[in-house]
């Protein structure tokens, strides 16, 4: 069983095997469990329980569409989320389909900096994200964490995009990263709580979100069955290969 | 100050505008001279990232052009395109950048004419919206 565990003081993943004694188990340390379950699952064989949370379960259903997890493999426990965490990620789905842990609370009312931006004036919100990304040193804290961002080459770090000298790194990073992410994006909220410049890239994935809904009505991690939207024709699933496009 | 002059990007693919492209430079039709046509083999060979790219360092408009849907040489080259483009247009508004200065469009290899179409229209609107506001933005 795969949970977060507090040990010496300090609370970190851990990877329960049967029969062992499960410690301190942490439910309310927001962490994408699905990151680091990436890692371990191809070194450990059978079963894996997760403990997953709204936002686990979608990562783990984008995961799955990719081929990239064995859906027979892996257990998951419903993890509801507090009202704190809620309203931290401005979470509008936080319920997991079963609840096995936790009291389910009522989602949020959506986000408060996204309403400002999208009353603002173009050159308003330039001047606001230009000011926000000037802070980004490139850290790629928010690539590392995330929990669907799984590409062997990470196109970020192609040079042609990304210049390899200069901090910060300019819009296009960003661009870039929004537009890969719109498809797949799950909410969860790790890279802007991963941000050592607190960027509110959260509200960036959920603008790109709220796009991709009213271009093509569709959201990541509902159905199992939808094809990734950005990387296959429609409804064409991707036949056990792994995604090699995105 | 002198007059504002657009500095605009056509992926043209190699099919179909790249030849219409071409047709209208054989038909001597007049267009702006601001476009600078970058032939690709396939529109959906146009990266998104290229268009964000170019958008983020100050290039006034990118054009995409492919063959009509259902032409391609591909096959379904220009569905993927139709997909992303669009989102490429709604992201750059996200962050404030008029999303009109990013412009997908059809161009047959028999459509010297649209081609001209296409450029003038563009090229005037791009003059109505202005420089790249990233334009002299120093990250």
């Amino acid at each position: 069983m795969f949970v977060m565990r507090e040990e010496h003081g300090n609370v970190a993943p851990a990877l329960v095997q049967k029969g062992e004694d499960l410690g301190n188990v942490r439910i309310d340390v927001p962490y994408q469990l699905v990151n680091i379950l990436e890692t371990v699952y191809p070194s450990s064989p059978g079963k894996i329980a997760v403990l997953t949370r709204r936002c686990d379960e979608k990562a783990l259903a984008e995961l799955f569409k990719r081929g990239l997890l064995d859906e027979a493999r892996i257990v998951m426990i419903g993890l509801a989320c507090s009202k704190e965490q809620i309203r931290l990620c401005r979470c509008e789905d936080p319920v997991p389909s079963r609840v096995v842990v936790g009291e389910p609370n009522a989602p949020a009312k959506g986000d408060e900096l996204e309403t400002r931006l999208s009353g603002m004036t173009p050159d308003e919100r330039l001047k606001f994200w230009t000011g926000q990304f000037r802070k980004c040193n490139k850290c790629f804290a928010c690539t590392t964490n995330c929990p669907v961002c799984f590409c062997d080459e990470c196109i970020l770090e192609d040079r042609t995009f990304v210049p390899e000298k200069g901090i910060p790194p300019g819009l296009s990073f960003h661009l870039i990263r929004s537009f890969h992410l719109a498809d797949k994006c799950i909410e969860c909220g790790e890279c802007e709580r991963s941000c050592p410049a607190s960027i509110p890239l959260l509200t960036l994935r959920k603008m790109a979100l709220k796009d991709v809904k009213g271009l093509f009505n569709y959201r990541p991690g509902e159905k199992k069955t939808t094809s990734p939207l950005l990387t296959t024709l429609d409804d064409q699933p991707l036949a056990g290969e792994g995604c090699d496009e995105c | 100050m002198a007059e504002f002059q657009p500095t605009i990007l056509a992926f043209c693919c190699n099919w179909c505008s790249y030849a219409g492209a071409d047709l209208a430079g054989v038909s001597r039709l007049q267009m702006p001279s601001n476009v600078h046509v970058i032939r690709v083999m396939c529109s959906a060979s146009v990266k998104p990232e290229y268009v964000m790219k170019a958008v983020s360092q100050g290039v006034d408009g990118v054009l995409v052009l492919g063959c009509h849907i259902g032409d391609c040489h591909y096959m379904t080259g220009n569905h993927r395109t139709a997909k992303r483009i669009p989102l490429v247009k709604k992201l750059i508004d996200d962050m404030g950048i008029d999303e009109k200065r990013v412009r997908l469009d059809w161009v047959s290899a028999a459509e010297g004419e649209k081609f001209q179409k296409v450029i003038t229209e563009f090229v005037k609107e791009i003059e109505g919206l202005g420089p790249n506001p990233l334009r002299g933005v120093r990250f």
